[in-house]
């Protein structure tokens, strides 16, 4: 009797066991039909700071299972060095179900270009890794894996200063900024200008405000205010700091 | 009458290896027809091949020689034996249940540790069963 039981739990087991692996695999094929999965165009912004991405999408899961554990994760290395990992847990999808979310990525510009500031005035080539895994019908997971290269737009490609004058009697010290936005995001965050002598004394300090669209070329005369006239000298070097990020210095001289 | 002692022997012999031949021929049917369905869509599996060779002929080795031990305590001893290489070799050729497919830029990873359990669980449960018609198979026929 006890022989007969297991016999028959063995082969329901066995049946179960390869049952799971080919209705899983046409639940996927049934999900990937038609249009049952889609993804909206990306948005980027960029704000205090931070860089964000939100990707808005869809699933309808027509298949037989539940679909859990759904991340998604993306590392951005240059040179075999990681500039970013980016990672987002996604809530789990129900069988029969439509579900409307969005995958939010955000990261902290202070974080990506500590170590690698000359992205954000020379264009690069990076590598992008992106990573999905789900789990369906919670037995079978799934983790699909694929890098690519991409090509990196600094935010202030050809960033150069020129035209540098000083008014006396005014004691305004002006120059001009160029600079051609290659990033994907527009810039709206304010610009530091510090200004320093020959002796290397800050002699001002200012924000000047951006908002240049992406693909778009910045080009304006900036003037700062010189609050102490004696401590102005005929050389000295100009620091421009975006996000807490010094991103250009140069010496400059009186014509 | 002690010269014709062999023959019958013989003859059955003969016929338990014809016997074991015929039951062994399904399965070996049904694990081609499984290599013809699923070679083209897992060939990107790499050593799928001989993978699935090792698995299918020790089914069928495992087959045939439970067949021929038919009546015979070794029956059963063989199908612990068969219990315990499907364990070893499903926990080995799985990866321990992970199996990656790599394309040029892109790999999938398929995880199926849960089913890897439930495959063992059955060879073990199928090995406590087997140990129990060994024991049954001893009380009944002591001559074995």
């Amino acid at each position: 009797m006890t022989i007969k039981a297991l016999g028959w739990i063995i082969a329901l087991l066995w049946i179960i066991t390869l049952i799971l692996p080919i209705s899983v695999v046409f639940s996927l094929m049934k999900l990937a039909e038609g249009k049952n999965m889609g993804i909206q165009e990306p948005i980027f912004s960029l704000s205090n700071g931070n860089l964000s991405l939100t990707i808005p999408f869809y699933i309808n899961n027509t298949g037989f299972y539940d679909i859990s554990e759904v991340s998604v994760k993306i590392k951005i290395s240059k040179a075999n060095t990681a500039i970013t990992t980016l990672s987002k847990n996604l809530p789990n999808i129900p069988a029969g179900r439509m579900i409307n979310a969005s995958c939010n990525f955000s990261a902290s510009l202070n974080e990506i270009f500590q170590r690698h500031s000359t992205l954000l005035t020379e264009d690069a080539n990076l590598d992008v890794d992106a990573a999905l895994h789900f789990r369906v019908a919670y037995a079978i997971a799934f983790n699909i894996t694929q890098n690519f290269p991409t090509r990196w737009g600094a935010p202030f490609q050809n960033l150069t200063v020129y035209g540098v004058a000083y008014n006396n009697t005014a004691n305004v010290f002006s120059f001009s900024i160029s600079f051609n936005n290659h990033a994907f995001f527009p810039i709206n965050e304010p610009l530091t200008i510090e200004l320093y002598n020959s002796s290397g004394e800050k002699v001002s300090s200012a924000l000047w405000s951006l908002d240049v669209p992406s693909g778009e070329t910045f080009q304006e005369l900036i003037e700062v205010k010189i609050t102490d006239p004696s401590e102005m000298t005929r050389s000295g070097f100009i620091r421009l700091f975006f996000a807490d990020l010094k991103i250009f210095e140069e010496e400059w001289a009186l014509p | 009458m002690s010269e014709l002692v062999p023959r019958p022997s013989r003859r059955k012999i003969g016929l338990r290896i014809a016997r074991a031949f015929l039951l062994t021929a399904a399965p070996g049917i049904f694990w081609l027809i499984i290599w013809f369905l699923t070679s083209m869509l897992l060939a990107n599996f790499p050593n799928y091949q001989m993978l699935f060779s090792v698995l299918a002929w020790g089914l069928l080795f495992f087959t045939f020689a439970i067949a021929l031990a038919e009546g015979t305590i070794y029956k059963y001893l063989l199908i612990i034996v068969r219990a315990f290489f499907l364990i070893a070799y499903l926990a080995y050729a799985t990866n321990s249940g992970t199996l990656n497919i790599n394309f040029e830029n892109f790999t999938l990873t398929v995880e199926f540790v849960p089913l890897l359990a439930l495959m063992i669980v059955i060879n073990l449960l199928d090995i406590a069963r087997g140990l129990l018609q060994a024991i049954e198979f001893a009380a009944q026929s002591p001559k074995d």
